[in-house]
Order: structure tokens, then sequence, then C-alpha cells
């Protein structure tokens, strides 16, 4: 597909299939993350390809519950996260990004934004949600959710942290496009305001 | 261009050519970043577009010097910066990203204005890889002194910039880590 049509027609799709999707296609995905580039190289991202329904499942309680008429219900994401055959969960090396060369344990951080795993690991999701469109797959980038209840579901050891939880699957539905800014609102010219 | 072959063949480009960058391809690829996805929609994402070659120079002026053994060397993308026609800084809005209205942060990452400039970037540097542009993505600069150059008001940070112009040179790919050191199967650490 071409570029411009994956950036401008990928929509976070809500609503999946329980269509299968093999292994390389799911390759295809993550090498897309890969070539993303980071701070100095460094690659902090590591992917968790789940395709395990019981492992799933126990993941898509971690989100976060939503309120509807004063009670308490599942967050749509949830039977999101159960129908897509594949949930790709995205961690991140901590004290990698933003931190001096060389130095493997420094949490000496170069800049004041600390640590740049968050930056990172968003370059290798934008690769991934573009590489899944362009294969005709949806994906939904989620962040609210209970990320140490993951970590101990995962095993995730210390020094890493969960960012976010990608499912991948096939819409079952066309995703809409929220509206956008203007341009006028979001650019400016030589300085802030001119 | 395939967006896999986009994503592939993107390097860092560290030498421009002096070559204008018209108003059409800048829109371009600014609209690109706008249809990054984003927290909730919000958006968090500002654009400075500096053609001003006394800006440049005096944000150029606000990078890192990087260490080599003994020594501090200027960041290749100072240079960058001034040779390129346009430089673009990426600003954005703190505490709406990751936050309720009532600004209650939702996760254990508090801002996450740092991700979602980086999703909007990303499709940035793709855009112009085919556009046959190239960028560099800074991080290490002095962000507060870059705010008081470009005005930026308080509320905001100004998170990244990238040079954009047309290649000087080739660029070269870092070796990456193989796959199966960065992935794993259904629990951590399990290939």
């Amino acid at each position: 597909m071409e570029l411009f049509e994956a950036i401008n027609n990928r929509r976070s799709i809500r609503h999946y299939t329980t269509d299968p999707v093999d292994d390389d296609k799911v390759n295809k995905i993550l090498e897309a993350g890969r070539w993303a580039p980071s701070w100095a190289n460094t690659q902090c991202w590591r992917f968790v390809v789940i395709r395990d329904p019981d492992i799933k499942a126990r993941i898509g309680q971690s989100l976060m519950r939503i309120k509807r008429d004063d009670k308490l219900v599942d967050n749509p994401g949830t039977k999101a996260i159960n129908d897509v055959p594949v949930l790709i969960v995205v961690c991140a090396e901590m004290n990698k990004s933003g931190c001096k060369p060389g130095d493997a344990t420094s949490k000496d951080f170069v800049t004041d934004k600390g640590d740049w795993f968050m930056f990172d690991a968003a370059l290798a999701v934008q690769n991934m949600v573009l590489a899944a469109h362009g294969l005709g797959l949806g994906t939904v980038i989620m962040g609210a959710f209970d990320a140490p209840m993951v970590e101990e579901i995962l095993g995730i050891p210390e020094g890493y942290r969960v960012v976010i939880l990608l499912p991948l699957g096939v819409p079952a539905r066309e995703g809409k496009a929220p509206p956008r800014k203007s341009l006028d609102e979001i650019a400016a010219r030589d300085r802030w305001d001119s | 261009m395939d967006v896999f072959e986009a994503i592939k063949t993107r390097r860092s480009i560290r030498k421009y050519k002096p070559d204008p960058v018209s108003d059409a391809d800048l829109q371009k690829v600014l609209e690109a970043a706008h249809w990054a996805p984003s927290w909730a929609n919000t958006q968090c994402w500002r654009f400075i577009v500096v053609r001003n070659p006394d800006i440049k120079k005096q944000v150029a002026g606000t990078l890192m010097k990087v260490q080599f053994g003994e020594d501090w060397l200027k960041n290749a993308a100072a240079d960058a910066i001034v040779q390129a026609p346009v430089l673009i800084v990426a600003c954005a809005q703190k505490g709406v990203a990751g936050y309720t209205r009532d600004g209650t942060p939702v996760t254990d990452k508090d801002d996450w204005l740092l991700f979602d400039v980086a999703l909007s970037i990303q499709n940035l540097t793709l855009a112009a890889r085919a556009l046959g542009m190239g960028t560099v993505i800074v991080g290490a600069f002095d962000a507060e002194k870059a705010a008081a150059i470009l005005d930026v008001p308080d509320g905001y940070s100004v998170v990244t910039m990238t040079p954009l112009g047309y290649p000087d040179h080739t660029g070269q790919a870092p070796p990456r880590k193989e796959l199966t050191d960065i992935i794993y199967t259904d629990k951590y650490g399990k290939s």
C-alpha cells in the first residue's frame, strides 16, 4: 500500500472478527517496528506476542472499567482483546533512551524529559500500525490499563515496563476518523505566534 | 512509495543540500504528522516551521555536544539544522495526553506527550522519505533555551526537532538487534 494512503486511512479499530492472522504477517509488522529510529540506536523496545486465549483474557481485565448508568462495566476494549487472534504488548527497557551513551546502569538523563522510552516505543508503534494497515489488518493503541498488573501476568523483569497494548486482527467494522484540529491551529511559522 | 519501503529505507540524515522545500511538500509532511492517532484524540502536538536562517542558527546552538572518548564534539545535527532549508520543531501541550478532563493522570506514566508526539513525528519522517527528503530526530538539546528562542508559552514543552531538506548523503542503517532478542511469545523471555 502506498505510504500516504496508509497514513491517511489508518483508523483505530475497536471491533474485530475472530479470523486468524498468520505468523508471516505478524513478523512483517514486528519487523516494521524494529526499523524505527531510536535514541542513539538504543532500541529499548521489546514486543511480547500473545496468542494464548487465557493470557489475553487476563490482560483484557487490566483495562480500566467504565461507568455506565452508575454501574462499572467492562471496557469495550476487553472484548476486542478477547476477539483478536493476536495481542502485541509493547514493553521498554528503562534507563537506555535519553541517557548518556556507554553506561548501561546510568540514570544520568541528558534532557529535562528524563527517560525517553515512551518516545522511542511510540516511533516503533507508529511503524507497526501503518504496517498492519498496509496488510489489511486493524489495530488500536491502548494506554489506559493497569500496567503493573500486566507486568505481573507476563513476568516482566525489573528494569522493564509495559507501555501499550496493541490488539491486531481483522476489522469487523470500519473505524471513523475523529476530527482533527486545523493545520493553522497546530502549525506556526518561525516562532510560536507568527 | 510503498509503506514498507518507506519504513525500511528511512535513514537519519545529517547532511543536507541547500535546495528549497516547496510549501506543498511541507504541507504534506505536516498533514501526515497530524493524521497520527493520539490519546483520546487530544492532539497535543504543535509544530513550528522555521525557515528564518537566523532563528535556525540560534536553535542549532541549543543542541548538546556529544562525548567521543575524552572529547566533546559538536552534534552533527547542529550543522544539519543550519544547512537544511527547513527546521520543524515539535512542541506539546502538557497535561492533556494521559489525563482525564479534570487533569488527573490515568496511568503510571503520567504525561503521554512524549508518546503522542513520537507517533506524529514518525509519520512525518516517513512522509518526508516518500517525498525524497531527509530528516533526523533530535532530542538532545536544551529545551528551555529553545522555548525561549521560539516564544513557546508556559504549559507547552519543546519535545523534539528535525531538519527537513534534500539529503546530501545516503545515510546508513545502524545495526538492529535480532528479532529474537526483542520478541517473545505469550510471556516475557519466551521465544
